[in-house]
């Protein structure tokens, strides 16, 4: 039998298409190793309990609350936050590399990056107030529109149902989701 | 400080073993939407954490001699996605839609929904009038429990300390529609307050015969047995199927809690039962 892990046990996982190995102490929560060990601050900690999907992220595509899974479990598994999704974004974070209180480069586009469809269109549609559900939301339609790249209003609000907005109150929301398919409709 | 082991068993007997090792101190992770509140919250401190989530053994929804067998590490999202649920049970996958929200239905189990004795898991009163079995196993066999057995008291059930739940088995009904409704504080994101599920049996408006559970309004999730006694064999019209519902009321002991009053509790009751009832006969939509 595996030894029952007591202290901190080494994990490797793939995050933003990035190999990444580290040690994780057993009770330690994903979404606190995506920010505080990756420094990838896009991830919000918003409830802490499942209530708010503001640390919404993808888990081999499906999104999940980061808040709600232990990073020891995804080991070997692929997560992608919201640094992750525009094209050609660096990603470039280094586990425990970063020394406190500097500025680092994580989820800093790269020169050459652009913005996902998803994200101009959150823009161009006013879907952004303050900003905290914003990667959630997004993070979140891009699950749906991965499934259902032309989904009608009541899919939209079906899969975002999980995302608290206490800004925008949705209709702009879902304008910037239904833009953003047509869009990549397009492509 | 707190103090928490882990460990993710490859195989049915590893994770039987430590149960039967640790009792208790193992605490089964399926999906955690569940624990890691605990772990948040404060309430659970310590323990092993027994990840089940990834465990192939627990996987699988498959059609087997007339049952429809759940793995009990099977997520919400992929039995709604099931092509064999989606054939031999859509009422399943269309009562499971008002389950949470795609975030939580993504990780959760149907096993972790239940295996707390909670008087408002969502697939209590499913499983209830579906007759379903859980199949519980150990290091010294398999049993299988009827879901009527299965909760003993708020928050205890019929698994014990060295079992675990390793699949749900339902009968593939032959005759009949079902409905779930359910009322919660807000749409989406939030446990139930009141939930009612049917099965009905009927011909017509005739009642041949009928299956009512409810969760939230009593110690734990449970069959209103009088109730379905007076609705056997009434042919049923506008009037007597509201009625007929507001029976309910006496076979129910709501609390009053943060999500609602006793007698709120009852009235709603009433009027999702109803509810549930047109909507099996087609009445509502
Ligand atoms: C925001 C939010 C919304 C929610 N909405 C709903 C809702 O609408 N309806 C609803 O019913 N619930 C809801 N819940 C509660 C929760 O999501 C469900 O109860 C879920 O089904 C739990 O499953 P899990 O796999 O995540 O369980 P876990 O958290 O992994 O486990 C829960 C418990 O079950 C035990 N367990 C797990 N698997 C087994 C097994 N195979 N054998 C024995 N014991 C086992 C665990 O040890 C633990 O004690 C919600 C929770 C949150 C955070
Ligand atoms: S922080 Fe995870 S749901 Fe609120
Ligand atoms: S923009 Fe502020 S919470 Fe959504």
């Amino acid at each position: 039998m595996d030894v029952i892990c007591a202290g901190k046990r080494s994990i490797t996982l793939k995050i933003n298409g990035r190999e990444r190995s580290l040690e994780v102490r057993p009770n330690e929560i994903l979404l606190n190793m995506l920010r505080e060990r990756f420094n990838l601050m896009g991830s919000k900690y918003g409830c802490g309990i499942g209530e708010c999907g503001a640390c919404t992220v993808l888990l081999n595509g499906r999104a999940v609350l980061s808040c709600q899974i232990l990073a020891i479990s995804v080991a070997g598994q692929e997560i992608t936050t919201i640094e992750g999704i525009s094209r050609g974004a660096s990603h470039s974070s280094h586990a425990g590399t970063a020394p406190a209180g500097t500025l680092h480069p994580a989820g800093t586009l790269h020169p050459a990056g652009t913005l996902h469809p998803l994200q101009a269109a959150f823009i161009e549609e006013g879907a952004v107030q303050c900003g905290f559900c914003t990667p959630g939301m997004i993070i979140s339609a891009k699950a749906l529109l991965d499934k259902n790249p032309d989904p009608n209003n009541e899919q939209i609000k079906e899969a975002i149902r999980g995302n608290m907005c206490r800004c925008t109150g949705y209709t702009n929301i879902i304008s910037a989701v239904k833009s953003a398919a047509k869009r990549m409709l397009k492509e | 400080m707190k103090n928490f082991k882990y460990f993710r068993p490859k195989n049915l007997d590893e994770l039987l073993a430590i149960k039967n090792e640790l009792k208790e101190e193992a605490r089964l992770l399926a999906g955690g939407s569940n624990l890691l509140v605990y772990i948040k919250e404060g309430s659970l401190k310590s323990g092993t954490l027994v990840d089940i989530g990834s465990l192939a053994a627990l996987k699988g929804i498959r059609e087997k001699d007339g049952y429809l067998e759940i793995g009990a590490a099977e997520t919400i999202i992929d039995i709604m996605a099931s092509p064999v649920v989606s054939e031999k049970l859509p009422f399943l996958r269309e009562s499971l839609r008002v389950f949470a929200n795609p975030l939580i239905r993504n990780i959760s189990t149907v096993a972790g929904n239940i295996a707390e004795g909670s008087p408002i898991a969502d697939t209590a009163p499913l499983l209830l009038v579906l007759n379903s079995e859980v199949v519980a196993a150990s290091i010294t066999g398999r049993r299988n429990i009827p879901i009527d057995d299965f909760f003993i008291s708020l928050g205890k059930t019929e698994i014990k300390a060295n079992e675990v739940i390793i699949t749900i088995r339902i009968p593939i009904p032959e005759t009949g529609r079902g409905k779930f409704v359910k009322l919660g504080l807000r749409k989406g994101t939030s446990c139930s307050v009141v939930s009612v599920a049917v099965w009905l049996i009927a011909n017509g408006r005739g009642v041949e015969d009928i299956r009512i559970a409810l969760g939230g309004v009593a110690p734990l999730p449970l069959r209103a047995v009088k109730t379905e006694a007076l609705f056997r064999g009434k042919i049923l019209n506008e009037h007597n199927i509201g009625e007929l519902a507001l029976e309910v009321t006496n076979e129910i002991t709501p609390i009053t809690d943060v999500r609602g009053g006793a007698a709120y509790r009852s009235e709603v009751s009433a009027a999702l039962l109803s509810k549930a009832v047109r909507e099996c006969l087609g009445m509502e939509e």
